[in-house]
Formats: C-alpha cells, structure tokens, sequence
C-alpha cells in the first residue's frame, strides 16, 4: 500500500571543531560539545517522533573532512549491530536508542581518530553542505515515484567562517535552491555572513541564540516545525543581509563598482586592465575635433 | 559556392539495423541491454566543457517563435503550438537561472508579418506572462523569416559590443514569406555578429542552413519532444564569445536591500519605478532596493534603473555565473570491480551497485554514477576537492 503521506527528511549538520570546543571547554563556559550533541539528539528523537515517516541524519563537520554520525555504513550492512543496542530497559521507540546510541559512538569515534593539524578556526561547511546535498539527492531517487519527500538542512555553527570557501558555498546554495531544499542556521558564537545568504536565497532560518546554554529550548522552538507549519507561527524575523559586493583590490563593500565583462570581476575603480584575466579594455576616448585648416591667401 | 562539403543525407546511406541493439542473454530477457541503455542515456547528459575559451557571458537573446499554419499540426501533443510555448517557458527559467545578467526577448511570427511579443528585459516573469496567453493565438499564414530577422536586428544593434547578440528561430513551416532578398539580411547579419540558431520543427530547409553557417550558430531538426527540451537546453549555457567581441568594464550599481516595518518610525511608503508605467501592481511598500546612484526604488533585481540608466544587480547574481568560469573536470569511468577499498560512494555514503564508478582526477575520491550526474549538472564542485584547506 503507497503511504500517502510525505516524507519529511532533516539533516543536521553539526560543527565539531575542536580547537573552538577546547576553547570553550577551557573557559568554563555550560555549553561543552557532549550537551551539543545532547541537544541535537532531543531534537532528532522529536523529528523522528512528530510522524512514523519522517528520516533523519546527522553529519559532523571536522576540520578536514565530514563524517555522516547517523544513518552509518554499517546499518546497511545489515542489522546485526543494531540488536546490542535495541534493548534499552525503558521502553524508548527502538528506532530512537539504536540512534542515539549509533551518534554517540560514531563521534567518540571520529574525535579520537581524526588528528588535529594547524591551529586555524574556521570550518569548511561547504563541502559537508555538498555532500548533504548529495545524500539527498541520493535518498530521494530511492523512493516510488508518486511520493513526494521534502528535505531541509539544519547547520549548527560554532567557529567562523572561512572567507576562501565563498564559491563553492554560493554554488551548494543555489544548488539547493534549485531543489527546494531549506538551509537553517543554528548560530552559536559569531555571525556568519554566508549563512545569512544562504538562508535567505533558500528561504530558510537565520538564528544566533542568545543564550547558548537554553540550545535545546531554541532548537526545538524554531528549528522543529517545518516549513507549511512556520507560516502559522511567530518565530525570530528575518536578518537584514547584506549583499553588497566586495571589490577584487581592496576588499572594501562598494555600492557601485566596475565589472569586467569576460571574468565578473568587480573593480572600485577603473582600470585599464583586469587583473584576473588580463584582458585590455577598450577606453572611451572623447571625440577628437579636427581644427579647420585656414587658406593663406597668396598676395596677388 | 559551398565552402563546407555537403554531408551525406540520411537517405544517401544504406539500411540501418537498429534492432540489432537488443541482444537477449540465455534466459531470454532483455534486461541487461535496457539497464544499459539507461545506463549510456544517463552519461550522455554530462556534456563536454569548453575548457579554457572566453565566454560571452552577458547575452543579449531574441527568441522568434513560428505561429503560422503549420503549428496546428499535431504530432506534438496536443498541438505544437502549445507543446512548444510550454517547452520555451521551462527554456525561460533556466536561461535567467544560468545567465542572470542577460536579457531575453521574445517575437512571433505569422501572416507574413512579425510582431514583438516582449521587449528585451532581464526579469522573467514578463516573459512567463506572455507567453501563458499567447497559448490562445490562432495560427494561420505563413510565417516571414526575414521579417522576424529585421525585427530583432531593429533592438539588438543598438546593444554594446562586449555583450553576445543572438537569435534563436523555431521554425516548424518549410516555406517562408520574404519580402527582399534574405541573403542581404545575412550580410547585415555577419557584419553585426549577430548568432542565428535555428531549432526546426519539420525538415532540414536549405535556407536555415546558410543562415546558421554563414552567422556561426546551430541548426538542428527535433525528433520528439524530449530531443526538442534538449536542444532548447543547450541554449542555455553561455556561448563562446567571438573573437571580435569587445570587453569592457561596465558600471554596476549593487543596491542594499531595506526591509522596512511598519514600526519603524523613519521608513516611508514610496512607489517602485518597475511599476509606473503597468496598470496594475503600482502600490506604496514600505522596503525595497534603491538606487545607489539616484535613489529610485525598486523591488526585484537585476534591473536597469530608468531614471539614471545604472544597471542594477546584487552579488549573488554575478555568483552564479562563477562555474561557467571555472567548469568542473569530467570524473574518469572506471570498472567497479577494480576497486579495492569498501564500496560506498564518498558523497552519499550508498553502496556502489553500478557496473562503474567514478573518481575525481584531483582528489582521487569515488562516487556512485548518480552523484557524478548531480555533481556536474547541479553542485559544479567534487564535494571531497572542496574540504581540502589549501584550495582556494
């Protein structure tokens, strides 16, 4: 029988980034990445709770890489390692423990194997948004053609932004828009300028809690409904983004600027040559007037 | 004379054995050949990039439809009229979606006269208006190839040299009403760097040969419907700029977008410049972008300002055209079998079941053969390339 209800698929996209952890950690601060997780796994055992349709997966975005938390590998493989953890004495939904518990091994895992290079600490949320992207394209090919599953992305930021990833955040964002899917962003410490584009140009949630140690109230306030329920309820206004473009010479925001025809570079000021695809340009010269040549009258 | 050798027409040829393609196996099905066909239809949709070549990436795009006689015909369902305006509204969207600084405009064609449908504009809901009631034209008349040609001719002159002019002709009637002689047209056309294109609806017609030789464009003849949206498609990407095209630096004014509540004690209601000269949608908003250079509002981007002439557009804008620049190298095929490591594709973390994977050249990573389609029509970036810290 063809279930006629959608599907509804969250995935959340946790920033695990040490060095910003251990600074937290270090300053004693209530908010530690075990209560992070904590918070995250409320708010996927409530998804997963709201209807028996709806899917969920967790992907942690390290340093160098991104490692799916929940659904894993093994899963597939078969369900072997799912019955160790099923029997939880309390009666929990048997789909909601075999979660937690997958999540919780599956970033000790990654924390103790990954190794820490540089001292940097921005996150490079592009390529853990690309394969999201990816994954979703993938479950969403799985299912019968008449139904319909509706995704949307959740990225929960801790450190800054890195200013090299711009290109390749703008394209995993129109890319998304493309397929409808929802950027939110959970903001913990700074704002994030390509979020706030993000969320924007997709239509999704900016939000920058104010009080990190209530995350869990915050997320299942503003980030559990989905997006036909939010019409129906009061939550946090949109962010004012700024789109102004950045000039190529100096990095300053211009509000008009020159822009070379061949590459799309913007320039503040003109010049003869674009810097980015040495190209030559055609300079509008003012029309040269030619005097009149007079007539010397011969003495006759 | 023809400088290009004439190619063999399809009849020149001998018998083509297309049922020798299905091959059964022992049992008797056909199963093998039809998950390989799908399998070769799915790869040919990852199309060649151009590679280092200039692009001409602000277009300037007259589309001439064809409403004559012939467009009742049905072999398009239900008729080709309707199949066509519905095909060229898709056409619309992912033109303005891939070029978002170009502009478009569309012109019709029938009782030997031409009539412009739309001006060039850059916004497309103009367009998608438009070409919604032009689903109830009557189709009668022959069409007049060398009158739609003057028409477009008439707007794209007067466009600056560093953008691409182009035409794109769908012509379903094999005949054409042509007041003078359409080989001087062609002329003027060359002179200009105008780039005709033609999509036919019925048969190869020799003056849509010359035309499309002579101006350096396509000329191709549909099969069905689904051949007539990929020919479309391949519209949409951005052509190679001329030679003689000129580059320039063009002044752009990139506005802030002010959201406005009514509480706010200093935002004043004021009306969009877009709207003045429409009869409807001419109200008071409180927010909106405005000009950086003369201060007229206006509600949707990219725009060029009326009152002062600076072409408005926001950075995302000019973003979305960065991956024609940069195009993504094609994945390298190789079998499944060879592979060593476990089997999951490195983006959808699924299990690779097809008879080949693919690996990005630079990162040497693997991937499933439906995240290689998605990676290079949607995503342009191998998502393992990008979490490298040194790339910039």
């Amino acid at each position: 029988m063809a279930s006629e209800e959608e599907i509804n698929l969250l995935v959340i996209v946790v920033d695990v980034n040490p060095i910003w952890w251990g600074q937290q950690a270090q300053r004693a601060t209530e908010l530690t990445l075990s209560k992070c997780l904590d918070a995250v796994m409320v708010l996927g055992n409530s998804h997963m709770a709201m209807s028996r349709t709806n899917k969920l997966s967790v992907i942690a975005s390290h340093f160098e890489d991104s490692h799916f938390l929940y659904p894993g590998k093994s899963w597939r493989m078969g369900d072997s390692c799912g019955d160790d953890a099923s029997s939880s004495g309390d009666g929990k939904y048997e789909l909601l423990a075999v979660a937690n518990n997958l999540i919780a091994e599956e970033i000790r895992k990654v924390m103790s194997k990954t190794e820490v290079r540089g001292n940097s600490t921005d996150t490079l949320l592009a390529g853990t948004l690309a394969k999201a992207l990816c994954y979703i394209n993938r479950v969403s090919k799985e299912f019968e053609v008449g139904q319909e599953i509706k995704s949307r992305i959740l990225v929960i930021k801790a450190a800054e932004d890195c200013a090299r990833q711009y290109m390749n955040f703008m394209n995993v964002i129109f890319a998304a828009q493309k397929q409808n899917i929802l950027i939110d962003a959970c903001v913990l410490d700074s704002d994030s300028g390509l979020l706030q584009q993000a969320c924007d140009i997709t239509g999704g949630l900016y939000l920058k809690i104010p009080q990190k140690v209530a995350l869990a109230q915050y997320l299942l306030w503003v980030f559990l409904p989905d997006s036909e329920q939010r019409s129906q309820l009061v939550l946090p206004p949109p962010a004012h983004v700024d789109y102004r473009a950045a000039c190529f010479c100096h990095r300053n925001l211009i509000e008009i600027g020159y822009v070379c025809s061949v590459c799309l570079s913007i320039f503040c000021n003109f010049s003869p040559i674009c810097t980015t695809c040495e190209t030559a340009f055609k300079i509008q010269l003012p029309q040269m007037v030619k005097p009149k040549k007079k007539k010397l009258k011969q003495p006759t | 004379m023809d400088e290009e050798p004439e190619r063999t027409k399809r009849w020149e040829g001998g018998y083509e054995r297309t049922w020798e393609v299905l091959k059964e196996d022992e049992s008797g099905s056909l199963k093998a050949t039809v998950e390989e066909i799908l399998f070769q239809s799915k790869r040919k949709r990852v199309t060649e990039s151009h590679g280092q070549v200039r692009l001409g990436m602000m277009r300037h795009l007259h589309l001439v439809v064809d409403c004559s006689r012939s467009m009742e015909d049905q072999d398009l369902k239900p008729n080709r009229l309707t199949a066509s305006l519905k095909l060229i509204e898709t056409f619309v969207e992912e033109y303005f979606d891939q070029n978002p600084i170009s502009q478009l405009g569309i012109i019709t064609t029938k009782n030997k006269r031409a009539e412009k449908l739309t001006d060039l504009a850059g916004n497309p809901k103009k367009h998608i208006v438009a070409l919604k009631k032009a689903v109830d034209t009557v189709c009668l008349g022959e069409p007049s190839l060398y009158n739609s040609l003057h028409l477009a001719i008439q707007t794209l002159k007067h466009m600056p040299g560093h953008t691409s002019r182009e035409i794109l002709v769908i012509l379903s009637s094999l005949t054409t009403c042509d007041p003078a002689n359409i080989c001087e047209l062609i002329k003027t056309l060359k002179s200009l760097k105008v780039r005709v294109s033609v999509i036919g609806l019925s048969a190869e017609v020799r003056v849509c040969t010359v035309l499309t030789r002579e101006t350096g464009g396509s000329y191709h003849v549909i099969l069905d419907e689904s051949h007539f949206k990929e020919l479309l498609m391949l519209h949409v990407k951005p052509p190679p700029a001329s030679s003689s095209s000129e580059c320039s630096l063009i002044r752009m004014g990139f506005p802030q977008h002010i959201i406005a509540s009514l509480t706010d004690q200093e935002a004043k209601p004021s009306f969009s410049m877009s709207h003045l000269d429409s009869s409807s949608g001419a109200d008071l908003s409180l927010g909106g972008y405005f000009c950086p250079q003369c201060h007229a509002k206006y509600t949707e981007l990219p725009v060029e300002c009326k009152v002062c002439g600076l072409t408005l557009v926001s950075a995302p804008h000019l973003a979305r055209s960065f991956h024609h620049l940069f195009p993504l190298q094609a994945f390298t095929e190789s079998p499944t079998e060879q592979l060593q490591k476990d089997r999951f594709c490195q983006a959808c973390q699924g299990e690779l079941k097809d008879k080949s994977i693919f690996s990005c050249p630079s990162c040497c990573s693997v991937f499933c053969v439906e995240c290689d389609l998605f990676i290079h029509d949607s995503l342009h970036c191998c998502p393992c390339c990008i979490h490298n810290q040194s790339n910039p």
